[in-house]
This record gives structure tokens, sequence and C-alpha cells, in this order.
């Protein structure tokens, strides 16, 4: 029995998500002015995954290459193009933005919290409740 | 992928924002400068100047790695490709008195229309805010990063 369990693991990829939004938003909003700049979002990879159900090939040698291949990270950056805002070709909404933005702030801190809460539970347990 | 890569995305939208407001300050700052460029032994008044924005490319390394589909692009923040001039006609005004005036009695004044510059500036003040916005909150969360484990 590992001391760390496994609700570490999901904090982290938590963490991870939520840094790499803030990534995407900071560039969206960077490039509010932009002409033809889309705006990006950040989507889980497995989720997008199931819901475009891969492609599987028929393969009647264990030789032949599968159709998906192994993915490395779990979430995709993809561009918002079905929506247009501006005359310029440019679609961040900047409101939209600047609520994601709040929002993954919260949601940052708040996966914070809990990790330290996680860590404060095991202290107590090592040092026996005293 | 650095922690940091955020806080440059921002800092480069701050720079862009900043020089369009220089620019804008340019363009207010000449709105009645005729003698400006010298063309064929005759001044030229004053040409309104606007900035060419673009969104900062990456290199070639990170598309092929989102090419190989192991890790998807964010993107690099935005920069300033070119200040270009503003090629619409200058503005005339009969002003006979003028130095400047031609045998009509005519004066050429700079293409600069203040409205459209205070509307172009109220934009980039604007998004120099959202940008100062963004930087903070990147830094409160690389702060709140810090508190990890204490």
């Amino acid at each position: 029995m590992s001391l760390f369990s496994r609700t570490f693991m999901m904090l982290e990829q938590g963490l991870d998500y939520a840094s790499l939004r803030e990534k995407v938003i900071a560039n969206n909003i960077a490039n509010v002015d932009t002409p033809n700049y889309k705006a990006k979002e950040v989507r889980f990879r497995a989720e997008l995954d199931r819901a475009l159900q891969p492609l599987e090939a028929k393969r009647t040698n264990p030789k032949h290459l599968p159709f998906t291949r192994p993915m490395t990270n779990k979430f995709l950056v993809t561009s918002r193009t079905n929506v247009v805002y501006n005359h310029n070709g440019n679609n961040v909404d900047i409101d939209q933005e600047m609520s994601y933005l709040a929002e993954n702030q919260i949601y940052y801190n708040a996966l914070v919290e809990q990790l330290n809460g996680k860590f404060t539970t095991l202290k107590t347990v090592i040092k026996g409740g005293k | 992928m650095s922690i940091f890569q955020s806080l440059d995305i921002t800092a480069s939208a701050l720079t862009a924002q900043r020089l369009r407001m220089d620019v804008i300050s340019s363009n207010m700052a000449n709105v009645d400068t005729t003698h400006a460029r010298l063309v064929n032994g005759q001044w030229e008044p004053y040409r309104r100047k606007f900035v060419v924005m673009e969104p900062r490319q990456e290199g070639f390394s990170t598309y092929l790695q989102a090419a190989m589909n192991s890790r998807s692009s964010v993107g690099n923040g935005v920069k300033v490709t070119k200040i270009m001039e503003d090629q619409t006609p200058f503005k005339l005004v009969y002003d006979p008195s003028h130095p400047d005036a031609d045998p009509n009695g005519y004066v050429r004044l700079p293409n600069v229309d203040p409205l459209k510059e205070m509307v172009d500036l109220m934009s980039a003040t604007r998004s120099y805010e959202a940008n100062v916005t963004v930087f903070n909150a990147t830094k409160g969360m690389l702060m709140k990063a810090l508190e990890i484990g204490k």
C-alpha cells in the first residue's frame, strides 16, 4: 500500500489542467486585438476521444500498426472556430475570457487547499495524532 | 513548458498595447504637422500611423510536436509585426495665410482623425488593463503554488 493515495495524482492532474488553462486564457486575452486570431480552449483528450469514437482498423496481422497512437498528454488545445464576434475575424470574447480567468483562479486555489489538506492529514497520521 | 510562460505571454501583450498607445500619442501630437517628410523636394504632411499585430509564432519544434500529437500548442503571446502608414488622402483646408498653402490657398493637413485616435486609445487602455488583471491572476496562482505542502 502506497503512502500517497490516488487523490494526490488526481489533484496533480487538476493543477496541470488549471495551469495549462491559465496559459491558454492569457494567450487569448493577449490576442484580443489581433486580427484573425481564433480563441483557444483546453479539452480533456479522453473525453474528446470518447466523443469522437476513435477509429479502429481491423488488423489481420499483429505487425499491422494500430490507428490510435499512444497519447502522452491528457489535454488538448483546440481553436474555437464556430463563432466570430469581430469584423476583423477575431473571436475572443473578452467578458467570457475574464470570467474563465476568475473561475480558473478559484479552481486552482481550491485544488491547492485540498492538496494541503491531504498533506495535513498525512502529517497527523505520521505523528500519531500528537 | 515553463510555469512562467503565461507571464511571458501577458508581458508580450502589455508591450504590444503600450506600443499601440505610443503610436496613438505620436498621431495625436502630429495632428497639425505639415512638414513631416521631404518627398521629391516637397514637404509632405504627417501620415497617420498604425500598428499591425499578429500572434507570436512558436518555433518549428512546437509545430512538429503538435503535428506528432505529443503536445498541443498553447500559443506564445502577441507581437507587433510592423508600423504602417495610413494611405488615405490628406485633409485639404482653405487657409491662404498658412506658409504651406498652395497657389490656390489650400493647405494639406495630416490624415489624423482625433476622434478615431481617442477610440483607439480607449481600446488600447482597456486591453492593457485586462492584461494587467491576467498578470495579477497568474502571479496569485504562482504564489499559491508555493504554499503547497506548507
